[in-house]
């Protein structure tokens, strides 16, 4: 068995316990997903549909909320996450009371150029929180206790908050079939990344067990369909309008791919998930909440 | 002109080489940064330069810009070589170090063997451009100082200060990152050689004042040409004692009242502030008939320098490089032919200056000797980025065509290739595919098969196999910049297909 004491789920949601009560959705588990008029207003629906913001932020916390600005792209080519889904994210947290909100990410093209490209900055700014750049001195070796992530550098920044929120973008990604919240986790990362792309879905499935996000909200606003992680074409995004969330990170990406038009099951990453035991793979078995503003 | 009056003159004259000095440092930091508009400010000191005036008259198509140098030109005429003293901030440099060396020794006097080279050098370099051959670049003062500045003076403070920050409190060091430092140090795979050059030419003003620019500045040399028929001059009168304190400081080791070269005078005004009994004067006049001291280079030297210059241009042109066909490294995008290019360029380093992912880097000798410091893309050291054409707008003389973003992205640099005997989904047969997912091209130049392999326990495993599609492919090099072996990157960019020697690409 995977170290259990690092898979910081809810208790409910781990497969022991749901044989007691196979049938019945996991509550602590649940999803919600809005369909709305603007990706702002419906990151606020959906948070406020999970219970609200109060319930995962307490007053004085340190936020971090970690989008997806992996790349010099541009809102419209939808390969990071949406900045307006973004600001709502952080507007409510800081209305939840928190202290300070830090947005970074680990780019896989230059920083100040995605930070700029993506209106990620613009957005962080605007909603009042911190941006930092990644900085090689303020890595630390984290472990995730899993079969094949061990020990990897993480950045400090993740680690010394007191509340982790993963805002990824639902897109194409060419090795995992889509990238979402528990591939987003990339980006807390140090290192020789490319090296986990061997056993991706493995790794994907780790790293999501041994690194807590307490929230995960997840950009379906507009999703690029093919040609990811990177893309480009505008003719290979789709508008869906939709935003995802929930505090559990595994059904929140089951229920991403199912709106992206995957079966969860044929996901590697999903299916190493649900092998240690993290969350439920069928779309029928996980509460989800369905509405559109 | 009283000392006064003359120590006046000589502060203005400080002021406004650390104005310019200031100046080209901006200018020069502007050129990294990012964003789109186009830094035509940024080429200003190339812009007033005669030396590129020339070398524009000598190529297609002629840059009207450079007409701009006319202007310091007709200046010199009237002023002398104010350029020197004033304006120039590789000169400010050299000043600012003639300052810090030693007090001047009792007897100074005027070496002229030492003030001749720099002419015999500028008709070397100047025959050789004749021919084609351009090396200019290599020690005009402001090519030689954007290149030091953007290969060691930049990425060396920002490592110092990166350093030194590390030493201080953590708030102190987030601050000062955020504030003072670039997000990514810069590292050039030339630091060393033109780190070194560029210190030994500082440290020279503590032998002999201003060093680099009485012994060696081509620029100074045809300044100095010019300024033996300015109007102005130093003139001495009535007052003179002959007590020579007018020679204690004089940036060449002249004196007005005995060896005074207008040639070689830079305007530095010390003479002024220094002399005790206000006996020399600044005076407009037509240049005088009769003999003054001069540097006189003689007829065989002359001829000696010319046909340096000819061995300086038949060695390069004799050497297979320029017409290989095979080459084992990459030029930016937009560069043209490799003849053309080389003519062209002023190595001057702007480009990898504008370089957003640091890739562009001083050639070494993959271009031959002729191509020292010439721009080659690295991917080692960083890729072309894709929503990028900054280099392309910056270069001062269009060796690198002036590509729009969308020309940029079609311009095939080169061509990437497999190595399957290190690619872990060929060697290893695991997956990857961190080359695929880089590729920035939308419809992918780099894909992947799944193929069922045996992998090295001999299992049957699928694996996805990563291929190139060469037609797709414009060579940015992110896929080199990104593989993830540390031994040597199994998928790399060479110059096949490269777009610059064929105009239908």
């Amino acid at each position: 068995m995977v170290a259990s004491s690092a898979i910081l789920l809810p208790l409910a949601a781990r497969g022991e316990n749901q044989a007691t009560a196979p049938a019945r959705p996991v509550q602590a588990g649940a999803v919600v997903q809005v369909k709305g008029n603007s990706p702002y207003e419906a990151t606020q629906r959906a948070i406020a549909e999970l219970g609200g913001m109060g319930k995962i932020v307490s007053r004085g916390d340190v936020v971090m909320v970690k989008p997806n600005i992996g790349w010099n792209r541009s809102v419209e080519q939808a390969a990071c996450t949406n900045p307006e889904v973004l600001r709502a994210v952080i507007e409510l947290a800081y209305a939840a009371g928190a202290k300070n909100v830090v947005v970074m990410d680990n780019t896989c093209h230059r920083a100040e150029d995605c930070y700029q490209r993506s209106g990620i900055a613009a957005a962080a700014r605007k909603a009042g929180a911190e941006l930092r750049f990644c900085d090689e001195n303020r890595l630390a070796l984290h472990d995730f206790r899993g079969e094949y992530l061990g020990k990897w550098p993480v950045y400090r920044d993740h680690l010394e908050v007191d509340k982790f929120i993963n805002v990824p973008v639902l897109k194409h990604h060419g090795s995992s079939g889509l990238t979402i919240a528990m591939k987003n986790l990339y980006g807390i990362l140090g290192g020789n990344r490319g090296k986990l792309h061997r056993d991706m879905g493995e790794n994907i499935a780790e790293l999501a067990a041994g690194f807590r996000s307490h929230l995960v909200v997840v950009d379906a606003w507009r999703v690029l369909m093919r040609n990811g992680p990177v893309g480009g074409r505008l003719s290979d995004v789709e508008e869906r309008r939709t935003v995802i969330a929930s505090t559990h990170i595994m059904h929140a990406d089951v229920a991403a791919a199912v709106l992206f038009g995957r079966d969860a099951r044929e996901l590697e990453f999903l299916q190493a998930a649900h092998a240690r035991r993290m969350g439920e793979i069928d779309i029928a078995r996980i509460a989800l909440k369905s509405l559109t503003a | 002109m009283n000392s006064r009056q003359g120590r006046r003159l000589q502060r203005l004259r400080i002021l406004s080489q650390f104005l310019f000095l200031v100046l080209f440092f901006y200018l020069l930091v502007r050129l990294a940064e990012g964003g789109a508009t186009r830094p035509s400010w940024a080429g200003f000191f190339f812009y007033i330069d005669p030396l590129f005036l020339w070398l524009g008259l000598l190529v297609r198509p002629f840059l009207r810009v450079f007409l701009l140098a006319l202007v310091p030109l007709l200046l010199t005429l009237i002023l002398g070589r104010f350029f020197c003293g004033w304006v120039c901030p590789f000169g400010a440099l050299h000043q600012f170090f003639t300052w810090l060396g030693p007090r001047p020794p009792k007897k100074a006097a005027v070496e002229r063997p030492e003030l001749r080279l720099k002419y015999l050098l500028l008709i070397v370099l100047l025959t050789a451009s004749l021919f084609s051959v351009q090396l200019l670049g290599w020690l005009d003062p402001i090519a030689l100082l954007t290149r030091s500045g953007a290969t060691v003076i930049l990425p060396g403070a920002n490592a110092l200060l990166q350093r030194a920050l590390e030493a201080g409190p953590e708030p102190l060091y987030a601050l000062g990152r955020r504030l003072l430092l670039f997000v990514s140090q810069r590292t050039s795979i030339q630091a060393i050689a033109i780190g070194s050059i560029f210190l030994v030419l500082l440290l020279l003003n503590l032998r002999r004042r201003r060093f680099f620019c009485n012994t060696l500045c081509p620029l100074g040399a045809l300044y100095g040409v010019l300024a033996k028929f300015s109007l102005l001059r130093l003139a001495v009168n009535d007052a003179c004692v002959k007590c020579n304190a007018c020679a204690g400081h004089c940036t060449f080791y002249g004196s007005p009242y005995k060896d005074y070269m207008k040639s070689e005078c830079v305007l530095c005004c010390n003479c002024l502030a220094d002399c005790p009994t206000a006996a020399i004067d600044l005076r407009f006049g037509l240049p005088g008939r009769g003999r003054r001291p001069a540097i006189d280079l003689g007829r065989r030297r002359l001829l000696g320098a010319a046909g340096l210059g000819l061995v300086a241009a038949a060695l390069p042109l004799s050497s297979p490089e320029r017409k290989a066909r095979v080459r084992s490294f990459l030029r930016p995008p937009g560069a043209l032919a490799e003849e053309d290019f080389l003519e062209k360029c002023l190595r001057c380093g702007a480009c990898m200056q504008a370089c957003p992912t640091n890739a562009l880097q001083p050639a070494v000798l993959q271009a031959g000797l002729e191509g020292l410091w010439t721009p080659v893309l690295v991917p080692a050291s960083g890729y072309c980025e894709y929503e990028c054409h900054r280099c392309t707008q910056v270069c001062p003389t269009r060796a690198l065509a002036r590509l729009t973003l969308e020309e940029k992205k079609q311009f095939k640099i080169g061509t990437a290739v497999i190595d399957r005997s290190s690619c872990y989904t060929y060697a290893d047969g695991y997956n990857c595919a961190v080359c695929e997912e880089h590729c920035p091209v939308p419809e992918k130049a780099i894909r992947f098969r799944e193929v069922e392999v045996a992998n090295f326990r001999g299992r049957l495993k699928k694996v996805k196999q990563i291929y190139v599609v060469p037609d797709l492919c414009i060579g940015c090099g992110i896929c080199e910049t990104v593989c993830p072996r540390t031994d040597a990157p199994a998928i790399r960019v060479g110059a096949e297909e490269e777009q610059r020697g064929n105009p239908a690409g």
